[in-house]
């Protein structure tokens, strides 16, 4: 175990810690979701994190993306991503991806997990058209105001994406504000912790929406 | 026996509501509920719904969990006992 782990030992058993550490994960988009992930899995431990965006910081991208500040703006997001965590001398390794996410992309052959951090749904549904062609699970997040939604799509286990989402796809720039983002983008690092430590209440066939406000989460049965 | 309807998310938070129940005698359409529902709402769904008489895009309706897109759209049949969900999905990062 790394030793600045140690915090985290009596949560996990020896396996499970070994399981994270040994964890490659896919951050599609370097947004709200995606910094607050990286943060996320970066102090869980895990081994590797692909960051991909292909876009650059600007002023309005600082109200929640936590990994750039003003002196990015105008950076590629994943390399201003990657220094900021690596500043912190940890042991993941970040690997910054200056990609535009598309069908028929090649994906690293290491990728354990994928995790939605897009802000739209057109590019979620090609997000995941590659999980399932390379059968890997994503978990979905999504969030406008004060809400937001969390669903793990399993290829050849779960309904996906594009069975719930269909007719989901607008061009309104939503609303979005830090502190709900960043506990959207923490139930997604839950649900991606416990689909790779086989955990028995993963959300399958169910969509979590997250009423960030009042405090309320409720599952509800999806099918395809 | 009856058909329920959730609202989740925003439709909640606006009306105050967590949902209706209606009973039925017969099969209706998800169109027929969207008018049931307009009545005790103030036209608040045919608001948020539909856009020129389609499905407005960025509205999910789930008839017990399957999106209405994937069954007959607005002619989807609502039965006896169904359970009819709506709500607003968040689509930012």
């Amino acid at each position: 175990m790394k030793n600045y782990l140690v915090r985290q030992k009596d949560i996990l058993s020896e396996a499970e810690e070994k399981s994270l550490e040994n964890l490659n994960i896919m951050i599609a988009g370097a947004g709200g979701l995606g910094t607050n992930q990286a943060v996320q899995f970066q102090r869980l431990g895990v081994n590797k994190i692909y960051l991909y965006d292909y876009d650059k910081v600007e002023l309005s991208n600082l109200n929640r993306q936590i990994c750039y500040g003003r002196n990015d703006v105008g950076r590629y997001k994943v390399d201003a991503a990657a220094d900021f965590l690596n500043y912190f001398g940890l042991d993941t390794k970040i690997i910054p991806c200056r990609k535009k996410i598309k069908k028929n992309l090649d994906l690293p052959q290491d990728i354990d997990i994928i995790m939605d951090a897009f802000d739209n749904f057109p590019s979620r549904f090609i997000l995941e058209e590659l999980a399932v062609e390379n059968n890997i699970p994503m978990v979905h997040g999504g969030i406008e105001g004060w809400f937001g939604q969390v669903m793990n799509i399993i290829p050849g286990r779960t309904v996906l994406l594009k069975d719930v989402f269909a007719g989901s796809e607008n061009d309104k720039k939503p609303a979005v504000i830090s502190p709900a983002v960043s506990i959207i983008a923490n139930y997604q690092v839950v649900e991606a912790v416990k689909i790779v430590l086989e955990k028995s209440d993963i959300l399958i066939d169910k969509l979590m929406l997250i009423n960030v406000l009042t405090g309320e989460i409720e599952k509800i049965d999806i099918k395809r | 026996m009856s058909v329920k309807v959730k609202f989740y998310s925003l439709f909640k938070l606006n009306l105050k509501s967590s949902g209706i129940e209606y009973e039925i005698n017969s099969p209706i359409t998800a169109s027929d509920l969207i008018k049931k529902l307009d009545e005790d709402f103030n036209g608040y769904f045919s608001e948020k719904l539909l856009e020129a008489g389609t499905i407005t895009p960025g509205s999910i309706i789930l008839i017990n969990g399957q999106n209405i897109f994937h069954i007959d759209r607005l002619n989807s049949k609502i039965n006896d006992g169904d359970t009819v969900t709506l709500f607003p999905p968040s689509a930012g990062g």
